[in-house]
């Protein structure tokens, strides 16, 4: 009893592990016909299942000749990484599967994704089409990403921009915000004190100006304000400059100082997320993939449209970007089969019409073809064929950048791991209910950051050492 | 049997006995190669990783380094943090005991509806730990759990933030468990308290003993090893306990404060990619459980008594 309980528990990792291996048997592999099976692995909502499915099911009948099946799994965006780390252990993986931009050397270099260029060469491919930074996000030139061969080909670009309840607006007499003239942050305060109200004379707060979302929304404080995280080689951990507490302490000032927003304890009970679709909230957060959902009347039965976040000390609003694409398997059998399906699933026209809501009219990405976002889709919200809000622009400003837009990368992105970031987060709520000042905090949080930081990228350089030496060998 | 006489009968070994043998070795084998495929392995793999600084996808052995991970573990605030977390948990154990038998005590008797009672203080246990899990972070809802709801019903005063401040999450997760775990100390106590002999109680009060006495005297002694059961699987549970912080505190809770070893061991090796790092803890975890646990075997002949 006891020893097998010892056991269990030493256990806990590697079990976790070895069960996600199990659940994903044999990678691509030829039939008697010489047909090939590929099999993928990616993370979905139920949305994009069904339209995936859908063209997924296309690409094998135009290929019967050479596919035999195409073998789809997919799970969800939490399990996602867990179960590929244990694909990754077992030397078992399937040959198209999900990359981020900020795994792209990691799996490079371990030798588990290939550098899909010299394929699309030979295919013929061309990317000139893609939005060139996103593309770039994926491109590894054997020291570091950014330049050189690609190694994915994006999914998805998406935009955390920001949102307002029209509703509200109409019913406060208040003009709606001007996304050619985003508010500073003291008009943002301003609106946003007008917004918060009592409105059934209880005497209790019910319908607050704003509501943020810590781990989602500061970013686009700190950066506006020309502060950041990390210093330029994202070794350094810079929250200790006046521009970082100065954003911090304006971030806390909407909960603490003008109230404008939900505190704490109410966010513990209904999350801002929600308490925005309850109509509570006159302005939240609005990602690419949330666009249908808003749009749906059941979801969120309100009028809303898309707007810019309060620019801060540079007078730009900046906001970060997503994005996520298909790769191929270093280890796989299939390899020209797979490049072919991923340039289908990222760049086919048909299929980005659908996923962008031209001809479906649920929009759950921006399509991926630039000359497509800029002409059809642009065309197909103005005359209403894609339920879109009216002032797409801002997504756009966001991805593309102009002289008040910015969108970029969060900083962990570009780091080995992520703790060091989670590490900041995990106590900010004591900051916003008042029982630790910024200065403190920052004080206090800062040494425990930069140690995980350092101890991070002292291991990614060890193991980069590591590998040349072997490869050296 | 000593060796000498083993030997010839091992060569003389009779076609039924070996067939016997055959047969038995068969039975054995299922459990056995599953040891070795689900347990030995693992073990050996965990050890081997914890002396590296493997991150799931680069190569463990270009990343060996002894026991470096062993010795930044032990200089690790936040792991020292998270066992104390754990230890607090435990207050849980004890209050299950004392509760569990209280109601056992209660329900060994012959009342209408009995039956259905203990069913239902067993439903806990057999539930699904996250279905439970869920439902209770409603219940501690800080605007529309049950819990403040009726705190404030009573008293006019909102109750406290349960899972959002850093005390009282941790009185909401002991009591989770206590609620959680209460099913399956009743069971038992009721178990141990029908085989206790009627006739102990008869002759205690001839000689005059009544109520408190009865049961401390005779009851309690008698019901030890149950209580030795609970202490020792409860000890072992405790300091594995996982999923009800995951679905209840997924990020662990304001500045940690609801973090359990396995769950930072979870999160190291999974969202921080430190794989490594995390079997080492996961190995200085099982070595705490290992001392404790033999502490209470030893300790267990002062008090633990057995009806002969």
């Amino acid at each position: 009893m006891k020893i097998k309980r010892l056991t269990a528990l030493g256990l806990v990792t590697v079990v976790t592990a070895s069960t996600a291996l199990a659940a994903c048997g044999g990678g691509g592999s030829a039939s008697a016909d010489g047909k090939k099976t590929l099999t993928v692995f990616l993370y979905m909502n139920e949305q994009e299942q069904e339209i995936y499915k859908n063209m997924i099911e296309q690409f094998k009948e135009a290929h019967s000749d050479t596919i035999a099946d195409i073998d789809l799994q997919v799970t969800t965006q939490s399990e996602y990484n867990t179960t590929l780390t244990g694909m990754m252990t077992a030397g078992d993986l399937p040959d198209v599967f999900y990359v981020g931009p900020e795994s792209v050397q990691d799996f490079a270099e371990a030798g588990y994704i290939e550098n899909i260029q010299p394929y699309l060469d030979e295919m013929g491919v061309s990317t000139d089409d893609f939005m060139q930074d996103i593309l770039s996000s994926y491109r590894f030139d054997g020291t570091s990403t950014g330049s050189g061969d690609l190694y994915a080909l994006p999914k998805d670009a998406s935009v955390f921009a920001y949102a307002y309840n029209k509703d509200m607006f109409d019913e406060a007499g208040l003009e709606y915000p001007d996304p050619n003239d985003p508010y500073t942050y003291d008009e943002f305060v301003d609106v946003c004190k007008q917004l918060t109200k009592d409105t059934n004379g209880d005497g209790e707060i019910d319908q607050w100006g704003c509501g943020m979302a810590n781990i989602y929304m500061l970013y686009q404080f700190v950066w506006s304000n020309g502060a950041s995280f990390l210093s330029d080689d994202y070794r350094t951990v810079t929250i200790d400059t006046p521009e970082f507490k100065d954003a911090l302490q304006k971030y806390v000032d909407l909960t603490l100082v003008h109230k404008v927003t939900p505190t704490v304890e109410q966010d513990a009970s209904l999350g801002v997320y929600q308490r925005w679709l309850a109509g509570q909230q006159a302005f939240y957060a609005c990602g690419t993939w949330d666009v249908a959902a808003f749009m749906d009347e059941e979801t969120f039965p309100y009028n809303w449209d898309l707007c810019a976040y309060p620019t801060l000390e540079t007078g730009k609003t900046v906001t970060w970007l997503g994005t996520v694409g298909y790769c191929v398997s270093a280890t796989s059998e299939n390899k020209a089969e797979a490049v072919e399906l991923i340039n289908y699933l990222s760049a086919d026209a048909d299929g980005q019409r659908e996923v962008s809501g031209i001809t479906t009219g649920e929009s759950i990405q921006i399509p991926n073809l630039v000359s497509m976002a800029e002409g059809e889709f642009k065309d197909a919200v103005a005359d209403g064929t894609v339920n879109y809000p009216s002032n797409v622009d801002v997504i756009f400003n966001y991805m593309n950048g102009t002289d008040i837009y910015e969108g970029r990368f969060q900083e962990a992105t570009y780091t080995p791991n992520s703790e060091w970031i989670d590490l900041f987060f995990e106590g900010l709520d004591n900051v916003k209910n008042g029982t630790v000042t910024v200065d403190d905090y920052i004080a206090d949080v800062l040494p425990d950051m930069q140690d995980s930081l350092d101890q991070a990228w002292a291991d990614a350089d060890a193991n980069a050492a590591a590998t040349a030496e072997s490869a050296a060998e | 049997m000593s060796g000498a006489d083993a030997k010839p009968v091992k060569k003389k070994m009779s076609k039924s006995e070996r067939r016997e043998h055959y047969w038995g070795l068969t039975f054995v084998a299922p459990p056995f190669i599953g040891f070795l495929i689900f347990m030995a392995f693992p073990i050996v793999f965990a050890f081997v990783a914890s002396l590296t600084r493997w991150n799931g996808i680069n190569n463990m052995m270009d990343n060996f380094v002894g026991l470096q991970n062993y010795i930044e573990l032990l200089q690790d605030g936040r792991f020292w943090k998270v066992l104390l977390n754990t230890v607090i948990y435990m207050i849980g154990i004890p209050l299950g005991m004392i509760l569990g038998l209280v109601i056992a005590v209660g329900m060994n008797r012959k009342i209408a509806g009995i039956k259905i009672l203990r069913t239902m203080y067993y439903i806990p246990v057999i539930s699904s730990l996250v279905a439970v899990a869920i439902l209770w972070m409603w219940v501690f809802n800080y605007d529309y759990g049950l819990l403040n709801s009726i705190i404030k019903a009573i008293s006019g005063q909102h109750g406290p933030n349960w899972l959002g401040d850093e005390v009282w999450v941790k009185v909401s997760m002991i009591i989770f468990m206590t609620w959680k775990g209460l099913g399956t100390s009743i069971i038992l106590y009721l178990s141990g308290l029908q085989s206790i002999p009627r006739d102990y109680y008869e002759a205690a009060k001839i000689d005059g003993a009544s109520g408190w006495k009865l049961f401390r005297h005779i009851t309690m002694p008698l019901v030890s090893p149950v209580t030795f059961y609970l202490l020792i699987t409860g000890l072992i549970g405790g300091f594995q306990v996982f999923v009800e912080v995951l679905v209840m505190v997924p990020n662990g809770g304001l500045n940690y404060s609801a973090a359990t070893v396995v769950f930072y061991l979870y999160n190291q090796a999974f969202d921080n990619r430190q794989m490594g790092y995390g079997s080492a803890m996961a190995f200085l975890l099982a070595i705490i459980i290992f001392i404790i646990t033999a502490i209470n075997f030893k300790g267990q002949d002062k008090w633990v008594k057995t009806v002969d």
